[in-house]
């Protein structure tokens, strides 16, 4: 489904190099779990992804779905199923999140060349994955994200997850500020949409996420590039050794 | 000795005065108009009332005087102008002149159609009052009943039917009773592509206890020249909620005034100016406090794209018997293009010394990261644009209690935006 061949991606504004020469293939049907350090380029990887502007492509290539992924803008992207799940989502004042959600549903449609959702479908929809996420239904009545808390905001990115139905899903440390309790709701709501038309990258820090969500493969990145592949132990052997001695051995 | 060398007339002014003759509809204050006209000029951005809008400069020339339409045309161009609130009371008027439609005006609520007096203030007689004084061609007096509470809204709509190079002009004024309520819209509205001249003046008087509830959606065609002005005399305990709406116009000067005079009274001012495409929309208000204890905000947010240009000229008088003022003002733009532009100019004068002014302007282009989390998720570029434009000015139109009456302006928003993000 995707194939990142010697990825190379730097800061537009200063051009500072992030990632350097990274390749990744991830399959339909797969979870893919990537690791490593702060400052590794996981966040970064995360946005080239979905085609945030303030990056750079300087060399390699993304083929997503047999398409140059790099040829399409943000909205495009998205319509073409890639969904990112923003570790820090940003409120937005003033965009009632039922127009959003409507909106995004419908121009998703759009591209595909379904009809638009009548509003009573909708709202059906809605209720029911916002019900499935323990999320209350009058939340989203406020402009998008705002006064959420940091779990409210983390469950809402997978609401709309799951309302979209993306192809191609990637978690950017969907972990960070969630409790045991909603780190339960959000991981429940990722694994009812693994489906074997359907990949999962998931970026984090720790394993713990990924003892709620089992990946099929792990992938520790560090200083820009892909240093070892494994399946879900390799997460328990960074768990106990750390990155270090990982990225040393790998090195 | 100097020798007094005559000013060498403009286009513009030449042609004022050639169509205030050729019109024929003189009285002594419509004289005394026209020669004030003449002897001032046009204001230039020397006269600082004017300095971002150079009437001299951008009043075009060759302007006749409207003649009556038929009253197939008056209802035919009416009729390409949904109404904004179902079920109002409306007063129509056509090219300057008043047409009797044979709306029923509510209980408590007195249509006189008659032009009424020319309010021109010693020193306060600018351009924009001296050509409404001299070409108002028809108006109405509406007066409010002391104590009316009136459910039902009233209407006073204007359109330009189409005739080009003609100006429209009508005078209105407002009357509402002591401890009066009323809702008011006054919608201004013309076709696209045609070049016309419209002037309005509205002298609103709100006395003790009375509140108006005041919308003014000012939609001129694309080529249209708009000079108008709102006289606001606040009584004692008085409330005015006003929401001006600027969605077209080549060259809009939207004068509003208010004179606060009575004490424990409360001025609620909102609006939001849609600049694009080659407009020149200026919102020039003066707020003068002269009694104490009086309350009085004010809210403009303002969205510039293509070639728009766009003024807020915001003045606050403070006199200094007008202690324990409570005086706020907002300028809120957004600036989407490299070629549009906005001047927001605050002036403060305060005369007491115990009082609250607070003023403060900003301008933004879209915030990136919504954008990018709007689009994110599949949403255009051009419709994440429109959703937050809109969310920009929501916040201000949405203020209106009549759920209604936003709905339909926010759908002349939408219009906008189709033609203009």
């Amino acid at each position: 489904m995707l194939e990142i061949k010697n990825l190379h991606v730097r800061i537009e504004e200063d051009g500072t190099e992030i990632i350097k020469g990274l390749n990744l293939s991830v399959a339909a049907g797969e979870v893919a779990a990537i690791m490593g350090p702060n400052g590794s380029g996981k966040s970064t990887l995360s946005y080239v992804l979905s085609g945030k502007e303030d990056y750079e492509v300087t060399e390699g290539s993304i083929t997503y779905n047999g398409q140059d992924l790099l040829e399409l803008d943000v909205a495009e992207r998205a319509a073409a199923g890639v969904f990112l799940a923003f570790q820090y989502p940003v409120e937005i004042p003033g965009v009632p999140t039922m127009t959003f959600l409507k909106e995004a549903m419908n121009a998703q449609r759009k591209e595909r060349g379904e009809d638009e959702l009548t509003t009573p479908d909708f709202i059906k929809r809605v209720r029911a994955a916002a019900g499935d996420l323990k999320i209350d239904f009058n939340m989203l009545k406020r402009p998008v994200n705002v006064g959420f808390s940091g779990g409210e905001k983390k469950r809402a990115e997978i609401l709309q997850m799951s309302l979209l139905e993306p192809k191609l899903c990637i978690l950017d440390e969907t972990d960070s500020g969630l409790d045991i309790d909603a780190l339960k709701i959000v991981s429940d709501g990722v694994n009812h949409l693994r489906d074997p038309n359907r990949a999962v990258i998931v970026i984090t820090h720790y394993q713990r996420l990924l003892d709620h969500i089992v990946p099929d493969t792990v992938h520790v990145l560090s200083d820009g590039k892909i240093v070892k592949s494994g399946d879900k132990t390799l997460a328990h052997e960074l768990e106990e050794k750390g990155y270090a001695d990982i990225i040393a051995a790998a090195a | 000795m100097t020798a007094h060398t005559p000013r060498i007339l403009t286009d513009a002014e030449t042609s004022l005065i050639e169509a205030y003759a050729a019109a024929g509809n003189t009285s002594a204050e419509r004289d005394a108009a026209i020669a004030k006209l003449k002897d001032d000029g046009l204001p230039t951005r020397r006269v600082e009332a004017f300095h971002y809008t150079d009437l001299r400069a951008l009043l075009k020339a060759g302007y006749t005087v409207a003649a009556r339409p038929s009253d197939d045309l008056a209802k035919t161009v009416g009729a390409k102008f949904p109404r904004l609130v179902t079920g109002a009371s409306v007063q129509h008027f056509r090219d300057g002149h008043f047409f009797d439609f044979g709306e029923d005006v509510p209980k408590g609520a007195t249509v006189t159609a008659e032009l009424p007096t020319a309010k021109l203030l010693e020193g306060d007689a600018d351009a924009t009052a001296l050509i409404n004084t001299a070409f108002a061609q028809d108006g109405l007096t509406l007066s409010i009943d002391e104590g009316a509470e009136i459910e039902q809204t009233i209407g006073l709509a204007y359109a330009h039917t189409g005739t080009a190079n003609t100006i429209a002009a009508q005078r209105f004024a407002i009357n509402a009773a002591a401890n009066s309520k009323s809702t008011i819209v006054y919608r201004a509205v013309g076709l696209e592509d045609v070049q016309y001249l419209s002037s309005s003046v509205v002298d609103l008087d709100i006395a003790e206890g009375a509140t108006v509830t005041l919308t003014m959606s000012i939609e001129e065609g694309n080529l249209a020249q708009r000079l108008a002005r709102l006289n606001v005399s606040l009584g004692k305990e008085a409330v005015l909620n006003l929401f001006i709406l600027n969605v077209g116009g080549k060259l809009v000067r939207q004068e509003v005034n208010f004179d606060v005079v009575g004490e424990n009274s409360e001025l609620n001012i909102s609006g939001v100016n849609l600049i694009g495409g080659e407009a020149h929309i200026d919102v020039t208000s003066r707020i003068t406090h002269h009694v104490p204890n009086t309350v009085a905000n004010e809210t403009f947010r303002n969205v510039a794209t293509g070639r728009g240009r766009g003024v807020f000229q915001g003045q606050i008088n403070v006199r200094q018997a007008a202690q324990l003022t409570d005086a706020r003002m907002a300028c809120n733009t957004l600036l989407l293009s490299d070629n549009c532009d906005f001047s927001a100019k605050p002036e403060l004068e305060i005369f007491a010394d115990d009082v609250q002014c607070a003023h403060g302007a900003t301008v933004t282009d879209l915030e990136e990261s919504y954008m990018f989390y709007l689009m994110a998720r599949g949403i255009s570029e051009t419709n994440a644009r429109r959703m937050l434009i809109k969310a920009f000015v929501a916040e201000i139109v949405e203020e209106i209690e009549d759920e209604g009456l936003v709905e339909a302006l926010e759908a002349r928003i939408d219009t906008w935006m189709e033609k203009h993000v």
